[in-house]
């Protein structure tokens, strides 16, 4: 792994662990990642007696070159972006571990898990009450948008 | 029900990729910048978590906030890892530690590599395992002991 930068390095060992032990409903785009280290795509499966259950998302993660130190961009992308009241319709997520609440410890892994379990607690399939709005008049890199963290019940 | 509330981030920081070179400001050691900026400009540091810029659009209070944060952490104990079983990896570069590593001891007990926990806690002051505060009421009780 020679001539890698720190960045690069944990990247290539995060996707490493992914593909071996991929966590339950998820399967990392191997060959999409190793082709730009930069750009994820991740399968998704909604989980079993869920809402979602029998759905598949994608999840897009964007790395920049200060990860870890600073989050990646994670987004929903495909035709199917999940119906969540957390969840814009153009696949902004509204997650405050993506943004305020971001650690170096976190992983792409952890993310995934978080978002699942996001998913999984959800009672009632619909979008955020902003959602036309907000996706009329957002930035396209959701890390731009100042979130308020109102509610991390559901 | 969940409601998130937000408004559109107005600080759109490109112009600050195009930094001009810089000066040196500071004379003592400079913060290991693991991650470095695509543009040429000099050291960038973080005034607040997500903002960078490069020293010299720094007005004079943030310089200061980052000489304090410098001198904060140059106070955090540091060492070099002995084979402690309990710590085997740094959680940031995800690298198992080899004896004779220098290391960086929060207050929490938790260790990591000095330079990357220092380029963390250059953004903030917290643990990254934990999410405990390093603040300096705790950094105070550490030094007593
Ligand atoms: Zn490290
Ligand atoms: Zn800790």
């Amino acid at each position: 792994m020679a001539g890698l930068s720190p960045s690069e390095r944990r990247l290539q060992k995060e996707l490493m662990s992914l593909m071996k032990e991929p966590p339950p409903g998820m399967e990392v785009d191997s060959d999409k990642a190793e082709q730009n280290l930069n750009l994820w795509t991740i399968h998704m499966k909604g989980a079993e007696g869920t809402l979602y259950d029998g759905e598949e998302f994608q999840l897009q993660f964007k790395f920049g070159p200060k990860y870890p130190f600073d989050s990646p961009e994670v987004t929903f992308i495909g035709n199917n972006i999940p119906v969540h009241p957390h969840v814009y319709s153009n696949g902004h997520i509204c997650l405050s571990i993506l943004t305020d609440d971001w650690s170096p410890a976190l992983s792409v892994q952890s993310v995934c898990l978080s978002i699942v379990s996001m998913l999984s607690s959800c009672k009632e399939k619909k979008r955020p009450p902003d959602n036309t709005f907000y996706v009329k008049t957002c930035n396209k890199n959701p890390k731009k948008t100042k979130w308020w963290y109102h509610d991390d019940s559901v | 029900m969940g409601n998130c509330l937000k408004g559109s981030s107005t600080d759109d920081l490109s112009p600050l990729r195009n930094a001009e070179t810089t000066s040196e400001t500071t004379t003592s050691e400079q913060p290991w910048i693991p991650y470095r900026e695509v543009n040429p400009g000099g050291p960038i540091f973080y005034p607040s978590p997500g903002i960078s810029c490069s020293v010299n659009q720094l007005s004079e209070e943030d310089q200061v906030k980052i000489a304090k944060k410098l001198g904060f952490i140059q106070h955090l104990p540091t060492g070099t890892y002995d084979g402690c079983k309990k710590n085997r990896e740094c959680v940031i570069c995800m690298i198992e530690f080899i004896v004779g590593d220098p290391v960086r001891y929060l207050p929490c007990l938790h260790i990591y590599h000095k330079k990357c926990i220092d380029a963390w806690l250059m953004r903030s002051f917290t643990c990254p395992s934990c999410m405990e505060p390093v603040d300096a009421a705790l950094l105070t009780s550490y030094e007593t002991k």
